[in-house]
């Protein structure tokens, strides 16, 4: 059960599988990976910054897997989340669940996906060859959130 | 009391923090209608509020949250992680 934010760029699959090894009894793993995308608009993008305010991230991830817990029986979770420098295709956020059923696993990574876009402290600014731009929030992800929990 | 800001408003401000003493309890918009007065500068940065986002000790609130000496206010444009 682990909140990483870190600047290095990593490979998932040695989060991935040394997560499975840590839940070999669980049923189900799931995982997504969120990444930079080469072009916004048929603008490259060089680079992104990304900005963190580390103590209220870690706070707003903890306090929405918290309420996630009591919704969805889970064995364990996982949040890698880069800050700093990241280049087009690498990894930005991972997040790993594990649980007895797939639905549970879906369900968690999904709602806690979903809360991290528009409750976790990080900013990202596009660096393009004429210029830089901070990335404004999409009014779409505000939609996905459940208000419920 | 501390007051963070971040993203463009940081860019905006030319700072990441900085240390305000308030003696009375206060709400957020009383304290940014006093930044403002400072100069040009700030004016500009909390030109429109309500597009911004409020946080005090890490947790989300609005502008007419009452504030005090002790705490840690945190000013942002809507968060893009992800």
């Amino acid at each position: 059960m682990k909140i990483l934010f870190q600047r290095k760029k990593f490979i998932e699959s040695d989060f991935i599988n040394k997560f499975s090894l840590n839940n070999k009894n669980s049923g189900a793993i799931f995982s997504f990976i969120g990444k930079v995308r080469p072009k916004n608009q048929n603008n490259k993008v060089l680079s992104i910054d990304i900005e963190l305010y580390e103590k209220m991230a870690h706070f707003q991830i903890k306090k929405i897997i918290n309420k996630l817990m009591k919704k969805y029986f889970i064995d364990d979770y996982l949040v890698v989340h880069r800050y700093g420098r990241v280049k087009p295709r690498e990894n930005i956020v991972l997040i790993v669940v594990a649980s007895q059923h797939r639905k549970e696993s879906f369900r968690f990574g999904e709602g806690l996906m979903d809360w991290l876009k528009v409750k976790a402290t990080f900013w990202k600014k596009e660096n393009f060859a004429n210029g830089s731009e901070w990335v404004d929030q999409k009014e779409t992800d505000k939609k996905f959130i459940d208000f419920s929990l | 009391m501390k007051i963070l800001y971040f993203a463009k408003l940081k860019q905006l401000i030319g700072k990441s923090e900085e240390t305000i003493c308030i003696k009375q309890k206060k709400k957020i918009s009383q304290v940014i209608n006093e930044l403002k007065k400072r100069n040009d500068i700030y004016d500009f940065a909390f030109k429109e509020t309500n597009s911004l986002q409020y946080a005090v000790n890490c947790e989300y609130v609005d502008l007419n949250f009452v504030i005090t000496d002790s705490d840690e206010l945190a000013i942002f444009p809507p968060v893009s992680g992800g």
